[in-house]
């Protein structure tokens, strides 16, 4: 009879949330589980306006678009690439409880938990054909930084290590790579879940540059051989990649044959020659043709400088609205020469070319963002995204 | 170990079930309908598919996406990357090595099958009374083929199990007779080696050119091309048939005299003569006496809706008649004149037919009769007093009675017009069947094998759906394809379309083959039962190639057959 009596009281799995209040000395309330990312649409990045835009940043100082559509033909004809491996980082963000702490004068002030899943995929196109080159997938969690009680050092990894050691995490065969705690002080006006996010996305980052960096190392990347990576460079470099030179160096180094390009961007930034913001000079951006480059420092990203310039490769009016089908592409300047006077305007025609040659295939119907898209990219997406837990698996770990 | 191709996809759209299965493979990969594939299955066992159809798909959500995707319809555009696209089969189960036919499992591994596995897979493992009857490519053009040769129950072919073969197929491509003869010469080598108390004759109608008059004769492959005969007396051993033509063979041929400048027969003159000296042929005759009872056969494809012709006939033949019976009519040519002289009798008095005997027949009927009746037999050296046999003539039911085992009768009708072709088949059918009805027993030399097949070409003639229900020649067949079976009589029959035909006809065949056919035949309800990749197959299957259907065989089968072995005529 007693045993029956314990048995019921007994839950079945040890949960997380159950060892996380433990480990924390917080209370889990167990409540509602949802995903909090958006839906995958087109939507103008209104971003941070923080960007200095500086003189322009190639070696012809063109004032105007420049036409592509006879090299993109010329490019097309020769049946070669340099574009061949494609990289894209994406996470998919949960909140999977709330958890209460008691501090000062006993109040328990309550705050969200955040779990989020991290898929960094590269892929290599040979012969036409993309392939899948490597993936790193990672279950984080980001906590509040309160749920340290003691503030030492060591204790994340340790929850994180005894958080994975659980049965059913075991018998599942998943890990929590880390615990990221968020900052809960009152010093912006950011939600906390936000907050989360953008350590999780923080953490993706970190992983892409771990990705790119093995690329590098591994030889892969050359002049024949670029790395097309999804989204903007603003890469910011850790603290200890700035502490030490050799590293710092590296890092740049590291980006060399690497470009940008970003379905989402601030056309706000864009200024004009009177350094007026000006988005209709993106938006009259005509078919196949690129506008001048120009070089931006972000202080939040360190000293290091951005050539950005835009490519339009879809008719403004087979698109929905004019920012369409438009691609901000970024390099990072390495050398010292491209520091001083800008990239060589060849080689961002050469680049521009190959990448308007990308416009096809497109991925309409499965994807919003076709005409920013392009499709190398998108498969890679879909390869990450497909060897993510699905969100019921998931959230029914918490 | 077999080569991995594949693993098998189940979602919850497109379920695996007990019957068929998908599975995705590369897209480059040569795979064919009709291959079996083998799929790891649950406690060990594997389950073999038959691969119906194959479909490509990429991740293009819409025709739209394609078009969008050369810049809005520029033919000219290639894309830097190929659109991801993959193939995927469905199968159809045919077998389980453990009879376990729960359906298989998401992402099973599927191989290709080795021949050992595609003969158990099959049904073809074991058969007992082997009968080839072709063979099969797996695998065609990878370094995986697999080439096996194909064996039926032969007491499902001939007999008392199963009988009879249709056979369909449109004219030159299908080629129907090459394919029958080849397994009739399977047959017949197979009855030559066999020591069984089991016996089979062959009865063959040739009814184009002289196309079956020389299946005695080695085939010297003059038109082919250099290389050509070696290839196909290899393909006979490893079938494991012999690399001679037909033995045993005799020809019949419509009797007309020498002198005669219609000759009704394809055949030269010089072949004539040559096969006349080796023995080998006879010319055919009826006389009035013997035959008057073969004459409905003549009317076998004429409406009789009153049945007056039946009635003249039964008339003709009967003994106690007064204007034909107790031998007051002997002849062909009395025959006629009597015929004419009832179709001139007039008419009784009297406006109204009520007042008539009611036994009496019509002068018109006697005119219809007659006209049917002189056209036939006026003129046509065939109808004579008597045969000759020193001058190798013969009567064609006299020689049928006297058909040993091994023997193969051809009977040549290509030249005769349509009503006398009903007319010697439906009077040589009649004969076999009474043969093997025992009725002849009392007969000297009468020995009949235990089995005869008879071959006829253009069965649409004799039992189409359209021929009238009273015709005897339909009567005829259907008793063989109805009780032939247990009495021995086994019809090996083919036409261009199957749909043309009686259904109690191909109803009753144990065995089936489809040649290549047209999509406006494939359309007919025969061919309902095919899956619709296999009825867009038959139109464009090679010459020599067949689908063939057998009780024992788990699935349809597709199948090649080597060329004729005996001599052709170009």
């Amino acid at each position: 009879m007693s045993r029956t009596a314990e048995s019921f009281s007994k839950p079945k799995h040890n949960k997380i949330m159950n060892i996380l209040a433990e480990a924390t000395g917080g209370k889990s309330y167990k409540a509602h589980k949802y995903p909090i990312d958006y839906a995958d649409r087109p939507s103008i990045d209104y971003g941070d306006s923080e960007i200095i835009w500086k003189r322009r940043a190639e070696t012809t100082q063109h004032r105007t678009y420049v036409n592509l559509l006879g090299l993109s033909k010329k490019l097309a004809s020769r049946d070669d690439q340099i574009l061949s491996y494609f990289l894209d980082g994406s996470r998919r963000v949960f909140k999977v409880d709330d958890i209460a702490f008691v501090q000062s004068g006993g109040r328990s002030i309550i705050y969200p938990v955040i779990a989020g899943q991290i898929g960094v995929g590269c892929c290599h196109r040979v012969n036409k054909k993309v392939v899948p080159v490597q993936l790193k997938r990672e279950f984080v969690l980001s906590m509040p930084d309160v749920a340290d009680a003691d503030g030492k050092p060591g204790f994340w990894p340790a929850t994180a290590k005894k958080l994975s050691e659980c049965d059913e995490l075991k018998r599942l065969g998943i890990e929590f790579a880390a615990i990221l705690p968020y900052k809960t002080s009152k010093n912006n006006d950011k939600k906390l879940e936000d907050r989360a996010t953008a350590c999780v996305q923080d953490r993706m980052i970190e992983s892409e540059k771990k990705l790119v960096a093995e690329l590098v190392r591994e030889g892969k990347l050359n002049q024949n051989n670029y790395l097309v990576k999804d989204g903007s460079l603003e890469y910011r470099p850790t603290k200890e990649d700035k502490a030490d030179k050799r590293r710092y160096q590296t890092f740049k180094n590291n980006y060399n044959w690497v470009i940008g390009v970003s379905k989402n961007f601030n056309p706000e930034v864009c200024e004009d020659i009177n350094g007026k913001p000006n988005p209709g000079f993106i938006a009259d951006l005509p078919l196949y043709h690129r506008t001048p480059v120009a070089e931006y420092e972000n202080p939040m990203l360190g000293d290091i400088k951005f050539a950005v310039w835009y490519i339009r490769l879809r008719d403004k009016e087979k698109t929905r609205t004019p920012f369409d089908g438009v691609l901000k592409v970024e390099k990072i300047l390495v050398t010292e020469e491209e520091i001083e006077f800008g990239i060589d305007s060849e080689q961002v025609d050469t680049l521009s070319a190959y990448l308007i040659n990308e416009r096809n295939p497109v991925c309409y119907g499965s994807d919003l963002r076709w005409a920013n898209h392009i499709y190398p990219i998108y498969l890679t997406e879909s390869f990450v995204k497909s060897r993510y837990l699905s969100a019921e698996s998931f959230l029914h770990l918490f | 170990m077999s080569k991995l191709i594949g693993r098998v996809l189940a979602t919850e759209k497109n379920p695996t079930t007990m019957d068929e299965f998908n599975f995705w493979t590369n897209s480059d990969l040569k795979l064919h309908a009709f291959d079996i594939v083998k799929v790891v299955h649950i406690e060990g066992s594997y389950t073999f598919g038959v691969i119906e159809n194959i479909s490509h798909i990429t991740d293009a959500q819409s025709f739209l996406t394609n078009f969008i995707s050369s810049d809005f319809g520029d033919v000219d555009i290639d894309e830097p990357t190929l659109r991801v696209g993959m193939n995927y089969a469905k199968a159809k189960v045919s077998f389980n090595s453990k009879n376990l036919y729960t359906p298989v499992h998401n992402n099973a591994k599927v191989y290709l099958a080795t021949a050992d596995e595609i003969t158990t897979a099959l049904g073809l493992k074991g058969i007992q009374n082997p009968l080839v009857c072709g063979s099969l490519k797996m695998y065609e053009g990878t370094s995986e083929e697999v080439t096996l040769p194909v064996f039926l129950n032969s007491k499902f072919l001939l007999g008392p199990e199963g009988a009879h073969l249709n056979i369909s197929g449109i004219s030159g491509l299908a080629s129907k007779t090459s394919y029958a003869m080849f397994l009739m010469k399977a047959i017949q080598d197979q009855y030559l080696k066999a020591d069984t108390d089991d016996s089979v004759a062959f009865v063959i109608f040739n009814v184009k050119g002289k196309d079956l008059m020389a299946i005695d004769r080695p085939n010297d492959f003059s038109t082919d091309n250099p290389g050509e005969k070696e290839r196909v007396l290899a393909e006979y051993k490893a079938l494991g048939l012999s690399t001679e033509p037909f033995k045993n063979v005799k020809y019949y041929i419509p009797y007309t005299s020498n002198t005669s400048a219609k000759q009704s027969t394809y055949l030269s003159i010089d072949d004539v003569k040559s096969y006349t000296e080796y023995g080998q042929l006879k010319k055919f005759k009826y006389s009035y006496e013997d035959d008057k009872e073969s004459l409905e056969m003549l009317f076998a494809d004429i409406d009789d809706p009153q049945q007056t012709m039946e009635a003249i006939i039964s008339k003709i033949i009967d003994d106690n008649d007064q204007d034909f019976g107790g031998g007051r009519v002997n002849t062909w040519t009395e025959f006629r004149e009597k015929v004419d002289e009832l179709s001139q009798r007039s008419q009784p008095a009297g406006r109204s037919s009520q007042q008539r005997v009611s036994n009496e027949i019509s002068v018109l009927s006697w005119r219809k009769f007659k006209r049917i009746i002189n056209k036939a037999t006026k003129n046509d050296d065939m109808f004579a007093n008597r045969p000759d046999p020193n001058k190798h003539e013969c009567r064609l039911a006299d020689e049928l009675k006297k058909i040993r085992e091994n023997e193969v009768y051809v009977i040549d009708i290509a030249k005769l017009p349509e009503d006398k072709q009903a007319f010697v088949f439906g009077d040589a059918v009649r004969t076999i069947y009474n043969l093997k009805l025992g009725e002849y027993d009392a007969e000297s030399g009468v020995e009949p094998p235990s089995r005869i097949i008879i071959f006829i070409d253009e069965l649409n003639k004799y039992a189409s759906k359209e021929i009238p229900k009273s015709s005897p020649i339909l009567r005829e067949i259907l008793d063989i394809t109805e009780r032939g079976r247990s009495l021995g009589v086994v019809l090996f029959a083919a036409e261009q379309f199957r749909s043309a035909i009686h259904p109690r006809v191909t109803g009753n065949c144990a065995t089936h083959a489809y040649g290549r056919t047209n999509s406006i035949e494939t359309s007919t309800a025969d061919y309902r039962s095919l899956p619709s990749t296999y009825q867009n197959m038959l139109t464009r299957l090679e010459q020599g190639d067949y689908l063939v259907q057998n009780p024992i065989f788990r699935s349809l089968l597709k199948i090649r057959f080597p060329k004729p072995i005996y001599k052709q005529f170009k």
